[in-house]
């Protein structure tokens, strides 16, 4: 598996490479329109996906509670190296009102432990579509319910988004779901519901929840004085009963505000004592995200959140742990008894892992469409600010795609933060990337 | 006496306008000319750069009445699925890696290059403006177009209309600051079948991108008449299905 696909990256690249360079004169286009014809035809099937190379290297922080539960008192340098090859492969087949659907992502990496390798079915699903009103889906599939870029408080039967990284595809969940679609005229155009049937067994989404249960979710979304509106709710025996709304409308032609608010019942909300004890008691706890799209005349698009994880951790449960890391860090330095280290590292896995795990933050971007007249280039800025402990992310990113099917991106991400705080306590203080994607 | 009122009516004849229609009347038949207002079609983008580099598109696109209109990239593979839903002054965007659409604001550039939402998603030109004066112009007649609201891409257009076929030759683009932002040609007269003669290729040039041409080849352009229930955000994602 790892040469193959050490292979087929490789033989992508050498074919880029290769590729000729553009003619460079001005000559007239030229078309045959039953060439294009031929090319609109529609084939009972599709096949492609891309390849990518993606290097990344990172400045760590050996004074982080990150690095320190990871490489105690081993000496990694300044820097690490992490080659990272990827290939996605997507199919589709149409044949009358059936479907068919499959999506696998292969990931091989070459890090500080060696080579490691992964191939995940990240969709695979069966569709009926007997007329547009209806659509059944039975399989393995990514559904994204919320409005939010970032952050999605009721996307309820769908993986963690990747903050840095919103856009990219996520891996679904085997279910049944339906789409029920209904057009009015009048203030209310569109009303759909969409009910989804989730089950967990042992061998089939085990990581959802608790296992030998059957989940049930509901979304009802309507278009309602041109104003995007859905009604969510969940409830299941592999995690507990939620609820919640969101919106989203154009207040102006360059300006669109959205939002979500859920409800989790019975959660559990953890605690961190001074002396690295975890507690956990179960409340309701409130999820909230409001939001704004901004675009300027010279196409610069903003897009600013804030986001309330009213079931994440407290700043002072924050600081406990942060403490406790140290303390472990000290005894295993004094005595090389490594058994706190490793209780400190089993509580951040409880209760720091996921992806923003404090109560409140701010995500700002900002994205210029073709500066300066340099077709096929956006250059952002993104900051994810913990607003409790004022740590944060700066990551400046540059796409560019100078010839069809062939992107750069080239990521850095800077950490800054203070002691005992979120961003400051990372394994890293920045880390630079390099993304090179071809798409067939 | 006889000669004379004769005389009187053959002078006010020739002072009458030749086209007894008023602009906007003129602007729906042209309208109508261009494509039925339900329908189907494909169209090949084709951004060319000064040094003849050459990116190409293919697109979708399914309307009904007014102001619905829905369009998915069949290629390149970069853009593949990538689709835009309008219904009035609402527009979403649907990115097969996000997995489901989002709100966009009506003038956010769906794909890079010279082509915006103007392009890719434009209703009838009858829907978006109002003639505010006709007149002769080089054997042509020249419609002066104003947005009827601010969330049109351009406030101003000059078209210039074949009297005969009620087409457009030539369309100017301007901005409210009164800039030209692109000009488009109309070429290639084609009959597409279901009397629907009307010009193949639409090739734009602006003076905001000097050097850079992009040519529009439409393919497949017919009467179809879809469900309301299509031009929904649920049926977004499947809009290439109709195909």
């Amino acid at each position: 598996m790892k040469r193959a696909l050490l292979g087929l990256t490789m033989w992508m690249m050498c074919c880029l490479s290769a590729c000729p360079p553009p003619a460079f004169c001005q000559e007239e286009y030229q078309f045959n329109l039953s060439e294009i014809e031929k090319e609109i035809e529609k084939k009972p099937y599709s096949i492609g996906g891309f390849v990518e190379f993606r290097p990344v290297l990172f400045g760590l922080d050996r004074s982080g509670a990150s690095y320190q539960m990871k490489f105690r008192d081993e000496d990694r340098g300044a820097t690490e190296k992490q080659y990272n090859f990827g290939l996605r492969l997507e199919g589709s087949f149409e044949k009358g009102p059936a479907g068919a659907y499959l999506r696998t992502d292969s990931s091989l990496r070459h890090g500080y432990q060696g080579w490691s390798d992964d191939i995940t079915l990240s969709e695979g699903y069966l569709s009926l579509k007997p007329n547009p009103s209806f659509i059944l889906s039975v399989g393995k599939k990514a559904v994204q319910w919320g409005k939010g870029y970032a952050f999605n408080p009721v996307a309820f039967v769908s993986r963690p988004k990747d903050t840095e990284n919103p856009t990219e595809a996520l891996e679904g969940y085997y279910m049944i779901t339906a789409d029920l679609i209904k057009s009015f005229r009048g203030p209310l155009q569109t009303l759909a519901f969409t009910p989804v049937l989730l089950p967990v067994t042992r061998t089939i989404n085990q990581d959802f929840g608790e296992q030998d249960g059957l989940n049930l979710a509901a979304k009802l979304y309507l278009l309602l004085w041109d104003t995007d509106v859905d009604l969510v709710l969940f409830t299941g025996d592999s995690r507990t009963t939620r609820y919640g709304l969101d919106f989203a409308k154009n207040l102006k032609t360059n300006f669109e505000i959205h939002g979500e608010m859920a409800r989790i019942t019975d959660f559990d909300k953890k605690g961190i004592d001074t002396d690295g004890s975890l507690s956990t008691h179960k409340s309701d706890v409130m999820l909230a995200l409001l939001g704004i799209r901004y675009l300027t005349a010279n196409e610069v698009t903003f897009i600013i959140e804030y986001y309330h994880n009213g079931g994440g951790i407290g700043e002072n449960d924050a600081r406990n742990f942060f403490r406790f890391v140290d303390l472990a860090y000290d005894v295993y330095t004094s005595t090389g008894d490594a058994s706190r280290l490793a209780e400190a590292s089993q509580l951040y896995n409880k209760a720091l892992a996921e992806s923003k795990p404090m109560r409140d933050y701010l995500y700002c971007r900002a994205s210029w469409k073709e500066p300066f007249d340099i077709l096929y280039f956006t250059p952002s800025v993104t900051s994810i600010v913990n607003l409790a402990d004022w740590s944060l992310s700066f990551s400046p990113e540059f796409v560019y795609s100078p010839k069809t099917n062939l992107e750069f991106k080239l990521l850095g991400a800077f950490l800054m933060g203070g002691e005992h705080t979120e961003y400051g306590e990372k394994r890293y203080d920045y880390k630079i990337e390099l993304r090179i994607r071809h798409y067939f | 006496m006889t000669r004379s009122l004769f005389m009187v009516l053959f002078c006010l004849c020739l002072a009458a306008p030749a086209y007894p229609e008023s602009g906007d009347a003129i602007l729906k038949k042209v309208d109508r000319n261009l494509t039925p207002e339900a329908f189907e079609m494909y169209r090949k983008l084709i951004n060319i750069e000064p040094d003849g580099t050459k990116k190409e598109f293919i697109m979708y696109s399914v309307k009904k009445g007014r102001d619905r209109i829905a369009s998915v990239f069949l290629s390149p593979a970069s853009e593949k699925g990538r689709a835009t839903l309008r219904v009035g002054e609402n527009m979403w965007l649907y990115i097969p890696n996000v997995g489901r659409p989002i709100r966009i604001t009506s003038l956010q550039s769906v794909t890079g290059g010279i082509f915006n939402n103007a392009d890719i998603m434009r209703l009838d030109y009858s829907a978006e403006y109002n003639c505010e004066k006709m007149e002769r112009a080089q054997n042509q007649l020249l419609l002066h177009l104003k947005a009827k609201t601010r969330s049109v891409a351009y406030d101003r257009v000059r078209m210039w209309v074949d009297p005969k076929k009620l087409l457009p030759t030539k369309i100017e683009c301007f901005a409210s600051s009164g800039m030209l932002i692109k000009t488009l040609y109309f070429k290639k007269i084609r009959d597409f079948g279901g009397g629907l003669l009307r010009p193949a290729v639409i090739e734009t040039d602006s003076p905001l991108h000097k050097g850079y041409r992009s040519v529009m080849i439409f393919a497949g352009v017919k009467k179809r008449d879809l469900p309301d229930e299509v031009f929904t955000l649920d049926f977004l994602p499947r809009v290439k299905s109709l195909r």
